[in-house]
């Protein structure tokens, strides 16, 4: 459902500038950097062992 | 119609703001000019779209952790940056949506509404006022969109096709339709 509001407060310019925060950006920007790198080498990491184990079953 | 100056801008500017980008795609901190400069511009057109500030704010981070993430395949094609930043903004706000993070809303001033009611050659009153809320609400959102965009932010279609992805012709025979399609659901709503 859309809602809909008239005349609204609008923050200003000043209170907008005072709650930009760069740092946390580029804070969250490096975690998911980290992050899908890690997924990435766990993923071969896994896939490497799951190979592994199921061949040490069938040999 | 106010030209907007973020958008509009000189070539020299736009080389300037390349370099920026270049710049900001070999180290993410060199991002941060282009941060401050649109940051505002970003937060308004979410804030206007969701019925929450603190939401508003979160969501404008959002996509600037987007931008910067997907910054390296950013490549001056004719969408300047400004557009391509308001893609994804228009995108991080449907994600919240569909999470309910947020509730979607169109924030109107009353002038704008006397405005749009002269637009769609009607005479104002407060029935029509209240007829023209309800019809807002009936139309599909792909042409509420455009009908925001046009009518209550007073972009260019130029703009609105950058965002939307459309060309500027196409974005002025969608928006033409999408007036024609709530005229015709604030008549029935009227009657």
């Amino acid at each position: 459902m859309i809602k809909i509001l008239v005349d609204r407060a609008i923050p200003t310019s000043a209170k907008i500038k005072n709650r930009q925060d760069f740092d946390f950006v580029l804070k969250q920007h490096n975690q998911s950097k980290r992050s899908s790198g890690l997924q990435w080498y766990f993923g071969v990491v896994g896939l490497a062992s799951f190979v592994l184990a199921v061949m040490s079953i069938l040999f | 119609m106010a030209v907007n100056l973020l958008y509009h801008q000189s070539t020299f500017r736009l080389e300037d703001e390349m370099s920026l980008i270049e710049i900001a795609k070999k180290d993410p901190r060199q991002f941060a000019p282009l941060y401050k400069k649109y940051h505002e511009a970003i937060f308004r057109y979410v804030y206007k779209r969701v019925d929450d500030e603190e939401a508003a704010y979160d969501i404008t981070s959002c996509v600037f952790v987007k931008a910067l993430a997907s910054l390296a395949k950013y490549e001056f094609r004719g969408v300047p940056f400004s557009s391509w930043l308001f893609r994804i903004a228009k995108s991080e706000l449907y994600q919240s949506f569909r999470d309910k993070k947020a509730q979607r809303t169109v924030s109107l001033d009353s002038v704008t509404i006397v405005q749009f009611i002269d637009e769609l050659n009607e005479d104002f009153s407060e029935e029509q006022r209240i007829t023209l809320l309800n019809s807002l609400k009936l139309l599909k959102d792909n042409q509420l969109q455009l009908i925001e965009m046009r009518f209550f932010e007073k972009r260019s279609f130029k703009e609105i096709g950058e965002i939307v992805g459309l060309t500027e012709n196409n974005a002025k025979v969608k928006t033409f339709r999408a007036l024609v399609k709530l005229k015709e659901i604030f008549n029935r709503t009227k009657a």
